[in-house]
């Protein structure tokens, strides 16, 4: 146990009575009463059904809930194995219920889950969201085997997702992550993710659980540090991914915030990485991909244009220090078009992002106010999105999103003359 | 009457000179410490401004804002030069107000102990006034995002609001500080900051009674049956 990775003394002595595992299932939580049950009744499952000969362990690492989150935990059990067709259930079930400590957020979470991990000796780890409505016990076979039995050391995941969900993923992470890095992880801040024993120790050494990094940019964190330190990776096809409704009080300029700046915070660190990469690479995906029916979603396109709109007229200022005046002019002659005709072309949004990855390098102005102010502009190109592909079914949004991404890698040139050394 | 004449010539002119005598030891003491302060100040005005500029001074109050500030207040120096200029005038400044005593002029010396005990007070209100005007910034433009960001209609005012709330406080607090008419200065300040609080209350509630509905209903109304929030998740 490195010094770095503390655990609290009660922990260690719960993991010193359960002793050496093979595979560890972390979940992170907090006020996940709701939800996490299932979640717990499909990982206890998928251990039986997919891991009977191995030792497996369950760690629930809690931010403090006030739900009874943990009481569920410690209680959810699948009243009869035999049901999901688990012909010898496992002896024992390993599940262990921690608070986490550190700095609020999910990568403090994930800290205790790989320290208690490495503690164990485990041979693989997975990570699965507390809020999924939609987790089966093959979810913990497919994060979990390609490490056991193919050696690879990250499993992202890969998902049927409505076509107008995870729009900062598809319109700014993935294709920018694909641009910079040079491989195709179509989920780069998916949630669910497996874990080689290697790449594990490997993150745990890092110098970022004490940054803002790990309270909330963890999941993209994970992944580049995957990519750009030469990890063997893969992509798992997991099926549909349906979360809880989300938590009215999560503010989207705050998770933009979070997750596109940390994406600029690992372009500083990592830009000997990126400048080198051309093009990308395809990512070997596993699992049996299928169709599956979603649930409708509302998308309230008026309003996301109202607030860009009223960005393009207000927000000028500040635009001004962050955007090429080219740009700028383009983006504010598009709040003038009416709705029905309103389109915000790839190749601007290519630039806009690139030009606040650039002020974002040349601190033109403070690093919150920076990125707030990108999101009326994602806004504009969400709005733009949703009207484009009204009609169109899963394959045509994907050919989208791809050309997207293609936008991305040509003009990562512009990208990097701009960059200061 | 003779000896009478030329003893009180020369004695005149003995304590004429023996005045001379004694102040040109302290005229020239006094020109070659300002000599050396111009000097000096040159000295450290350009070894100041390379120094910062080689620590990105300029870029930090790019960042910061400051130079903004600086182009809106029509001085066209870079930050850099200014703090170099600044520290050259204020050795300048030091340089001649030590000259100066070093005549021992008795009134000379009295004016400038009383203005060395002012100086304090001048600084901090300085001082108050710079971080005022980059916290009345830093903070306009933060509620100008925010409102922006929550589709909040007319998100430049809020801006401005605080902008101004907040250079108030600071210019307040600067005249407070300098002693100027303190009871008047605080009085003043209440009045005014009241009056703005009373006219922002009495303009949202009259003049802007729909848009205080629809505000004040998408923070508090029941959102159950609402259609207005998207239902999707952006990651």
């Amino acid at each position: 146990m490195s010094a770095s990775t503390p655990l609290p003394e009660d922990l260690r002595t719960r993991l010193a009575e359960v002793g050496e595992v093979d595979v560890v299932v972390g979940i992170p939580s907090f006020n996940n009463a709701s939800t996490i049950g299932h979640v717990v009744r499909a990982v206890q499952a998928g251990f039986a059904k997919y891991f009977p000969a191995q030792r497996t362990l369950l760690v629930n690492s809690d931010g403090g809930s006030s739900d009874g989150t943990p009481e569920v935990v410690q209680t959810a059990s699948v009243a009869d194995l035999a049901t999901v067709l688990v012909a010898e259930p496992q002896k024992v079930v390993h599940r262990i219920v921690t608070p986490y400590h550190g700095l609020p957020g999910k990568g403090s979470a994930l800290r205790t889950v790989f320290a208690a991990a490495r503690e164990v000796n485990a041979r693989a780890c997975a990570v699965v969201d507390a809020d999924l409505r939609s987790i089966t016990p093959e979810w913990i076979d497919l994060l979990v085997s390609p490490v056991l039995r193919l050696g690879y050391d990250f499993v992202a995941p890969l998902y049927s997702r409505h076509k107008y969900d995870g729009t900062i993923t598809n319109g700014i992470v993935y294709p920018l992550t694909r641009a910079l890095y040079g491989l195709r992880v179509r989920q780069p801040i998916g949630g669910e993710f497996g874990l080689s024993t290697a790449l594990l120790a490997h993150l745990l050494d890092q110098p970022v659980w004490e940054t803002e990094v790990a309270s909330f940019g963890i999941d993209i964190w994970m992944t580049t540090t995957a990519i750009t330190d030469g990890f063997r990776i893969c992509q798992s096809f997991l099926g549909a991914k349906i979360h809880d409704a989300k938590d009215p009080g999560v503010d989207l300029a705050v998770m933009l915030t979070q997750v596109v700046g940390t994406v600029f915070l690992l372009m500083e660190s990592h830009v000997n990485a990126w400048r080198n990469a051309t093009g990308s690479a395809p990512v070997r995906e596993l699992g049996f991909e299928y169709a599956v029916g979603l649930e409708p979603v509302r998308v309230n396109v008026e309003r996301m244009l109202g607030i860009f709109g009223t960005a393009a007229r207000e927000l000028v200022p500040v635009w001004e220090r962050v955007l090429e005046p080219g740009t700028l002019a383009s983006v504010r002659s598009l709040a003038e078009a009416p709705q029905s005709a309103f389109r915000f072309p790839a190749e601007l949004w290519v630039k806009a992002v690139y030009e606040f990855a650039l002020a974002h390098h040349r601190k033109a102005i403070t690093r919150d106010h920076l990125l707030r102010s990108l999101t009326p502009l994602y806004l504009g190109r969400t709005a733009s999105f949703v009207l484009e592909t009204s009609d169109a079914g899963a394959g045509e949004v994907e050919a989208v999103v791809e050309g997207l991404c293609k936008e991305y890698e040509r003009l990562k040139p512009y990208l990097i003359e701009r960059w200061e050394v | 009457m003779g000896a009478t004449f030329s003893e009180r010539l020369l004695g005149a002119l003995d304590v004429f000179f023996e005045g001379v005598m004694r102040f040109l030891p302290g005229l020239l003491a006094g020109l070659l410490i300002i000599t050396v302060g111009v000097l000096a100040g040159w000295v450290v005005k350009a070894v100041a401004r390379r120094a910062l500029v080689v620590a990105r001074f300029d870029r930090f109050c790019e960042s910061a804002g400051l130079t903004t500030i600086l182009s809106r207040a029509d001085v066209r120096a870079t930050p850099s030069a200014l703090v170099a200029s600044l520290l050259f005038w204020l050795i300048l400044a030091s340089s001649l107000m030590a000259g100066a005593s070093a005549l021992r002029v008795d009134v000379i010396n009295r004016l400038i102990a009383e203005s060395f005990l002012y100086l304090p007070r001048v600084l901090s209100a300085l001082g108050i006034l710079l971080v005022g005007f980059l916290l009345a910034n830093f903070l306009s433009r933060a509620a100008l995002l925010s409102a922006v960001n929550a589709h909040v209609p007319s998100p430049r005012i809020i801006g401005l609001v605080v902008k101004f709330l907040i250079a108030v406080l600071a210019f307040a607090m600067a005249l407070e500080q300098l002693e100027i008419a303190k009871s008047i200065v605080l009085a003043a300040f209440i009045i005014a900051f009241g009056a703005v609080m009373l006219g922002l209350a009495i303009a949202f509630g009259f003049g802007g009674r729909d848009v205080a509905r629809r505000v004040l209903e998408r923070q508090f109304g029941d959102r159950g049956g609402e259609d207005d929030d998207d239902t999707f998740r952006h990651v």
